[in-house]
């Protein structure tokens, strides 16, 4: 599993930056892919769609989930963003769609506890 | 996301917390979501039903049945007796303490009543969505459509599948297709074992079957047939996969039947309106 030492958020890198978040989200789609198939000249945009460009299966969405929880934990909620979406918006889901989820996420909570009691 | 050893091969199991608090009986009730053959996996759970299940009160499991999703595929047993042992395995290892809900999806449901059959101590209720017990009639169909999906490998058969379905469902029905070509699935699953009229009516398990109106995969009037006591609620509009077309029609369904075996607590008055001097001191 990812260790927070591969990702230095202290240096610099705002965690929450969508570049920054998409880079992260290339690296857990290359481990969910195997990095065979990734390795074979299919560049990760923000316009790559899971599904019908990079060939997932559903099932890898919720491995990618797993990955996607054990690097944010509860600020980011898959599960629950997924369940908003209809089976043709899943098909069509993108790259960029979920990195913009993901940013707005990290700023929220980030938000939040900046706000403290006032919440 | 785990991988539970159960009954000789890993299963690809999620589980979710019950998120609000317990019910009126002190407990939180369990579903254990079981998918359909073929290209089905957990994920049809996972995108439609398990966050809002999980967020009203209940604990989530799901599976990937094995040679699905990201469960073992062994090359051979692939008979319903192998689904019942895997789930028996997986609801020993996970120690669940309590009956739980088993909701189907097609062969899923086919599954959770065999299970019921055989373990009626450990199933508080049944939901099956597009699902049915394993009578003769179901094998015959099961063994029809295994037919087509296991031809799909000829490049006009595929053709014609991506003209009438698009090119994501012609993908799903190749990986179908390969997955018949490798293992015993499409001989297994048929040959049941078969359930008799007699054994599918001592079934004591409450059941719901929601089935779409334009599906004709479920025989309606013969499942009303075989279990008379069975609730039957037909989704106007609905097909087969009415589950990933029709999520929040089924939810709330699934749902509001739980809620008949777990009454939701009553609400506790605030702390507050018991101590009244609570009221002057700051929040």
């Amino acid at each position: 599993m990812r260790t927070s030492e591969a990702l230095p958020t202290s240096a610099g890198r705002d965690e929450a930056s969508p570049a920054v978040v998409l880079e992260e989200i290339s690296d857990m789609l290359r481990q969910v892919l195997g990095e065979d198939d990734v390795g074979e000249g299919i560049e990760i945009t923000r316009a790559t769609a899971f599904l019908e460009d990079l060939g997932l299966e559903s099932i890898d969405l919720v491995v990618l989930a797993g990955h996607l929880d054990a690097r944010y934990g509860s600020r980011v909620n898959f599960a629950e963003f997924i369940a908003d979406l209809d089976l043709d918006e899943i098909i069509g889901l993108t790259v960029g769609r979920l990195v913009d989820y993901v940013a707005s996420c990290l700023l929220e909570t980030r938000a939040g506890s900046v706000a403290g009691g006032e919440r | 996301m785990a991988q539970i050893p159960a009954n000789g091969i890993q299963l690809h199991v999620l589980r979710m917390p019950a998120k609000a608090r317990p019910r009126a009986d002190g407990q939180y009730p369990t579903v254990v979501f079981i998918h359909g053959l073929g290209p089905d996996s957990l994920a049809s759970f996972y995108f439609t039903l398990a966050a809002p299940v999980s967020s009203a009160g209940i604990e989530v499991i799901a599976y990937d049945l094995r040679g699905h999703g990201r469960s073992g595929r062994p090359p051979t047993e692939y008979r319903l007796t192998d689904f019942v042992a895997d789930l028996a395995a997986l609801l020993d290892t996970l120690e669940v303490p309590r009956p739980v809900h088993l909701v189907g999806n097609s062969y899923g449901g086919t599954v959770a009543f065999s299970y019921a059959l055989l373990h009626p101590e450990r199933v508080a209720s049944l939901v099956m969505i597009e699902a049915e017990p394993a009578t003769e009639l179901w094998s015959r169909k099961i063994a029809k459509l295994f037919d087509r999906l296991s031809r799909l490998d000829d490049p006009g058969e595929m053709a014609s599948v991506t003209t009438q379905h698009g090119e994501y469902v012609a993908r799903l029905a190749k990986v179908t297709s390969h997955k018949l070509h490798t293992t015993t699935m499409a001989r297994d699953v048929v040959s049941g074992p078969l359930l008799s009229r007699e054994q599918i009516q001592s079934v004591q398990s409450p059941v719901i079957a929601i089935l779409g109106s334009e599906s004709d995969f479920v025989d309606k009037a013969e499942l009303a047939s075989l279990l008379p006591g069975c609730r039957m609620v037909i989704v106007p509009g609905q097909g087969h996969w009415l589950l990933m077309d029709a999520p929040h029609t089924v939810r709330d369904l699934l749902l509001s039947w739980i809620a008949e075996y777990h009454p939701p607590a009553p609400q506790q008055p605030p702390a507050r309106v018991r101590r009244p001097h609570a009221e002057v001191s700051p929040a």
